[in-house]
């Protein structure tokens, strides 16, 4: 443990280092990279000497960059006496307030999009290891490189005008021409076709399925107007329960215990019967309060699981827990989709539901559901556009993880043991896979806090990477050198963490 | 497509509720303020909304403070208080009248008498009154101040806090300006709602001085929270500190007006919105939006039809554009360039109602000849020979491409601009077109190679090197610097690239021999441009002199008739484009763009508030039910 802590003191006393050598390059290349008077002096005002005298006296302008370096280091060495001054921007306003509102609009916008790439890009690139050099594999392998190359301002740009603005026009009058619905079905159809193995014969049946399919549900849900009316209601939440409790069962433990596949569905049963007094009683619910029921009815899956569970209850727990929590989001989707037409039709919305700027719908004050759904709108298109591109990376280093892992002699065993496939895959190789990836994760993590700059600025959030763009066009030295402590200091501390979580879960790699 | 009203959940019924209380508090409102006055009728439409977008987020109440000047302020400002003249889209200085008046008593001493209307209120029923107006010459007059902040050079921490918070320190942006002039305490009439401003000089542009800020018991009140004055208690302090220059009780007023208008998110205090015009803002969510209500019992001035704008905070011009297409916003200005001309030309956004209209701005692109850096335009450079040093300067003047700079790198953006003529009025306001007419600006109104030629032989001067100065990240500035350098290269001038990321603090070093950059103008001043064309004043970059211009300014600054500040106007540029001082380019293009689906009424403006000039003049379509 002794070196462990050594080695933890020696790699903080380095970033110091590299912390003090990166913001004193850093201000002084933001410092002549423009004039922070240029406004004042184009003004035509009649004291514009006054104003520029008190801009540089607020700004100790009239202090060379090499040397007011250390002015602002001061106050942020002011933190170890209680006093942490970042200094103020050219309005007068605080930096510590406006990184702390920025960062805050920063978490918002990036955890969900890259919580979401890390599972399906994890999902599918173990996915594609499993059927290396498979139609799926290559399909997915081209599309993650088609998306991993695209600029993402172009997505976003093209996000807006198709999902956004295509999709609001869509709405006014929902009707879908047949060369779209064909469209779609041959997407579809190609797309399950790549996934499912088999010979040619499966293949077409696969397609036909999948094409007549897609057509006939989309034709339906436009018939029925859902997209202007969505809603799962009890008979589909029924039967999309089950088939995620029957998932969950095949990956948990496999579909052959019986056991475990019953309790699973044993929480479809239950979440229906919640069904109506979950509706009756919604509109009081709080955030906080779906998030205690959340918790309450996976806890109910989990003891049902424990106490009926026989032999593994644990495992069995486990599935019947998961099923639970699987079965409230449904539940909980359904009552979001009751609040869509309220919204959609309300004045603030005038029928054009999908936002393309800002976090929520001015003066819109309602129930949590309604809200809820507000800022599902503001945060599906960014939330896309970092997806998109973020995923693709994921499947890559996933599946070349899962491959190494997938190839090694303790897999090999673990088959010769008799374990089946399930057990091997999940077990043995997922679980192993995932080590590098935790490298990969928390570097990202670190650059959440450094914003998605032009996702931020094609979306109108005001979030650490707009500051930053904004503070740097005005050559306003403070802000800049806010976001850059605040970020750098992340970056250093995730890689620190990365660097001990890796020696933990690896046990050939010793921390020296 | 028929709104619907959504179901009555909980949130829209707390949403109802609050409303109610909002219609009871208003009605009181509305009693109070006829018992006060006569009858306007208020043409509101009950729950019409509309949602403009701005590029930055509003952050303070006081836009007077020299930290909350910004139009991201002002603008809202302009929506919630009334004033006495505004800029029309003209640009023309138009009076209120129904909500006050000001008139001239006297030249010598310039005398101004300022009265508000009576039963003009705030919007907590409290009078617009002198204390107002008192308040607001105490502040921007910045007479009372008696201390400055001082910095420690190490750590950049104000090292006379204790002075500071005990002395008086109003933080005006108008510390040293035409306020300043007035130094006696103004008088104020026997019922309290006049104020007479004597001037120790006469001020050319003092009709542009002088409004009502912040009110007078707020700011009191917030000095002195734990005293709960009352309204008249507060105005009562405040005059009575400055009839006595009772330091003590004007410092904690000082710091209250210099500071407690600062915020970005809505205030718990709600008494800080307090507003004597047509909106008082209800909403506020920093870097979000702000949201303006019309007030109920609103007459001195013309009443707006729209009950709620909403101004959302859009930095990025294309994301204003589709955000402007997806029915989000309904009326846009975004900073102008080729790309959002295209964007808002597109047959889709088209379709959808969408107009724009672009509008010459108020700032002017110049160029200006350096006349005291021993360069090819000084006249040192050739012994002191003037002739001479004019040849070359009106010869390389003949050279710049006017015309071809304004069709190539401004007309793509507004397809009417044209090439601006005068250097001291904007096009369309008063005296431009006389001005244009025959201040010989048209000597350089096409490029003249053969005439620079021959000028450049008649001084004997060949291959003239010119340094030329600009920012170089400004990609228009540079298209410029290019034209501009191929076509003076035909005549024998060698224009040299001096551009520079900090031209800004080059002004004047005499390190360039001619610049291109531009002047802001936020008033039709006359006095904006003394302090750029008067021998050795703070705006004179190029060390240009001439008796006959100093003369002219000299006089204008107490020239109060319109007609004669033209006319000498028109003396000043005579000379200065005869010197060859340089040349004016063209005005920056503005747009503004709207939804005619869903507004009508927007005319944009050159001048600050911009499009936000006539907005009593707005109606929303289509969006009359509330949900």
């Amino acid at each position: 443990m002794n070196t462990f802590l050594s080695f933890i003191l020696k790699r903080l006393g380095v970033t110091l280092l590299v912390l003090f050598a990166a913001t004193y390059f850093m201000y002084v290349l933001t410092a002549y990279s423009g004039d922070p008077l240029e406004d004042l002096r184009t003004s035509t005002a009649r004291n514009k000497e006054e104003l520029i005298a008190r801009r540089v006296e607020l700004l100790n302008l009239d202090v060379n960059p090499f040397l007011r370096y250390f002015i602002w280091l001061g106050g942020v060495l002011k933190l170890f006496i209680g006093q942490f001054d970042l200094g103020k921007n050219l309005n007068g306003q605080e930096v510590t307030d406006l990184v702390g509102a920025a960062i805050s609009s920063t978490l918002q916008l990036v955890t969900t999009a890259t919580f979401i790439a890390i599972t399906i890009g994890i999902t599918i690139g173990i996915l594609t290891a499993l059927r290396q050099y498979s139609r799926f594999d290559y399909s997915v392998t081209l599309l993650a490189f088609i998306f991993f190359s695209l600029p993402v301002f172009w997505v976003a740009i093209l996000l807006k005008q198709y999902l956004a603005i295509g999709f609001n026009d869509f709405l006014q009058n929902p009707n879908i021409g047949w060369p779209a619905l064909l469209a779609i079905g041959i997407v579809t159809g190609f797309f399950w076709a790549g996934i499912i193995q088999g010979n040619r014969k499966k293949l077409l049946i696969v397609f036909a399925i999948a094409f007549t399919g897609s057509i006939a549900l989309i034709q339906t849900l436009v018939w029925i107007n859902w997209f202007n009316n969505p809603g799962i209601g009890m008979f589909a939440g029924a039967v999309i329960g089950s088939g995620l409790a029957l998932l969950i069962t095949a990956i948990s433990v496999g579909l052959e215990n019986k056991r475990a596949r019953n309790l699973a569905l044993i929480q479809v049963a239950i979440g229906l019967a919640n069904w109506i007094p979950f509706n009756m009683v919604s509109l009081f619910v709080s955030p906080i309060l779906l998030v205690l029921i959340f918790i309450a009815l996976t806890l109910i899956g989990w003891a049902i699981g424990y106490y009926f569970g026989g032999e593994d209850k644990h495992a069995v727990a486990r599935t019947a827990a998961l099923a639970g929590f699987a079965m409230t989001a449904v539940v909980s989707l359904d009552r979001f989709m009751q609040a869509w037409k309220p919204y959609s039709e309300s004045s603030f919305i005038n029928g054009r539901p999908f936002a393309t700027v800002g976090s929520q719908t001015p003066n819109l004050v309602s129930s949590f559901w309604v809200q809820g759904v507000d800022s599902f709108t503001h945060l599906l298109l960014p939330t896309l556009a970092l997806l998109l591109i973020g995923f693709a990376g994921y499947t890559r280093y996933a599946r070349a993880s899962m491959l190494e892992i997938m190839n090694q002699d303790f897999i090999r065993t673990a088959r010769a043991k008799g374990l089946n496939e399930r057990t091997v895959v999940m077990r043995h190789a997922f679980r192993n896979s995932l080590i590098p990836m935790t490298t990969l994760v928390a570097f990202d993590f670190a650059g959440i806090v450094g914003g998605a700059v032009i996702t931020e600025t094609v979306f109108g959030w005001s979030g650490m990477g707009s500051l930053f763009v904004e503070s740097l066009k005005r050559v306003d030295l403070n802000p800049v050198m806010g976001f850059f402590l605040v970020t750098s200091i992340v970056a250093v501390v995730f890689n620190l963490i990365a660097d001990i979580v890796y020696s933990l879960l690896d046990p050939r790699i010793r921390v020296s | 497509m028929a709104s619907k009203k959504p179901k009555p959940t909980l949130g829209v019924k707390i949403m109802k509720f609050k409303r109610t209380s909002m219609v009871v508090a208003a009605v009181a409102a509305v009693t109070t303020a006829l018992s006060g006055c006569a009858t306007g009728a208020s043409d509101v439409v009950a729950g019409s909304t509309i949602s403009v977008a701005w590029n930055q987020s509003f952050y303070s109440a006081n836009s007077s403070t020299s930290d909350g000047n910004a139009t991201a302020n002002a603008n809202i400002l302009y929506l919630a208080n009334s004033g006495f003249n505004y800029y029309d889209s003209e640009p023309k200085l138009i009076k209120n009248e129904q909500f006050g008046t000001y008139e001239k008593v006297s030249d010598s001493p310039l005398t101004i008498k300022y009265t508000v209307k009576p039963g003009v209120t705030w919007s907590d029923d409290t009078a617009v009154d002198a204390a107002d107006m008192m308040l607001a010459w105490a502040a921007n007059s910045c007479n009372f101040n008696n201390v400055e902040p001082t910095y420690d050079e190490n750590t950049g921490e104000i090292t006379n806090q204790d002075e500071l918070d005990a002395g008086v320190f109003f933080d005006s942006v108008a510390c040293g300006g035409d306020l300043s002039q007035i130094t006696q305490t103004p008088t104020i009439s026997d019922d309290g709602r006049s104020l007479t401003l004597v001037y120790d000089k006469p001020v050319v542009d003092w009709e542009l001085n002088f409004g009502i800020g912040v009110s007078a018991h707020v700011t009191v009140q917030q000095a002195f929270k734990d005293e709960a004055l009352s309204a008249a208690d507060a105005k009562k302090k405040l005059l009575d500190a400055i009839a006595a220059n009772d330091s003590a009780v004007l410092a904690p007023i000082a710091t209250a007006w210099s500071t407690a208008y600062d915020f970005m998110d809505m205030p718990e205090d709600t008494s800080l919105l307090v507003s004597n015009g047509a909106y008082v803002v209800t909403d506020l969510v920093k870097d979000q939006y702000v949201t303006l209500t019309a007030r109920k019992g609103y007459t001195w001035g013309p009443s707006p039809k729209i009950e709620k704008i909403t101004v959302r905070i859009i930095a990025d011009p294309l994301a204003a554009v589709t955000a402007l297409a997806n029915g989000e916003v309904d009326i846009i200005s975004p900073q102008a360039t080729a790309d959002i001309v295209t964007a808002l030309e597109a047959s889709d956004v088209v379709s959808k109602g969408i107009t724009f209209a672009s509008t010459p701005d108020s700032t002017y692109e110049h160029i200006d000849l350096t006349f005291n850096n021993k360069g090819p335009f000084d006249a040192a450079t050739y012994g002191g020979d003037e002739a001479k040093a004019l040849a070359v300067r009106q010869a390389f003047l003949k050279t710049i491409p006017r015309q071809d700079i304004v069709d190539k790198l401004i007309k793509p953006i507004n397809a009417n601009a044209n090439v601006v003529d005068s250097q001291t009025t904007l096009p369309g306001a008063a005296g431009y077109d006389d001005i244009v007419a025959a201040n010989g600006a048209s000597e350089y109104a096409a490029v003249d190679i053969a005439g620079a030629k021959a000028l450049l032989a008649q001084a004997g001067v060949s291959k003239v090197d010119v340094k030329w100065l600009y920012g170089c990240s400004n990609t228009r500035r540079a298209n410029t610097f290019a034209l501009i350098q191929e076509s003076a290269k035909k005549a024998g001038f060698n224009v040299i690239n001096k551009c520079d990321e900090n031209w800004g603090s080059l002004l004047g070093s005499g390190t360039y021999d001619a610049v291109e950059f531009a002047w802001q103008m936020t008033s039709l001043g006359v006095s904006g441009s003394i302090s750029t064309f008067q021998t050795g004043n703070g705006n004179n970059l190029n060390g240009y002199s001439n008796a006959k211009v100093d003369a002219a300014y000299e006089s204008i600054q107490t020239e109060m008739d319109p007609a004669k500040q033209i006319a000498l106007k028109l003396d000043a540029e005579k000379e200065l484009w005869a010197d060859a001082y340089g040349v004016t380019i063209f005005q920056f293009p503005g747009i503004t763009a709207w939804n005619t689906n869903k507004v009508d009424g927007v005319v944009p403006a050159p001048l600050a508030p911009m499009f936000f000039w006539n907005f009593w003049e707005w109606t929303a379509k289509g969006n009359a039910v509330q949900g």
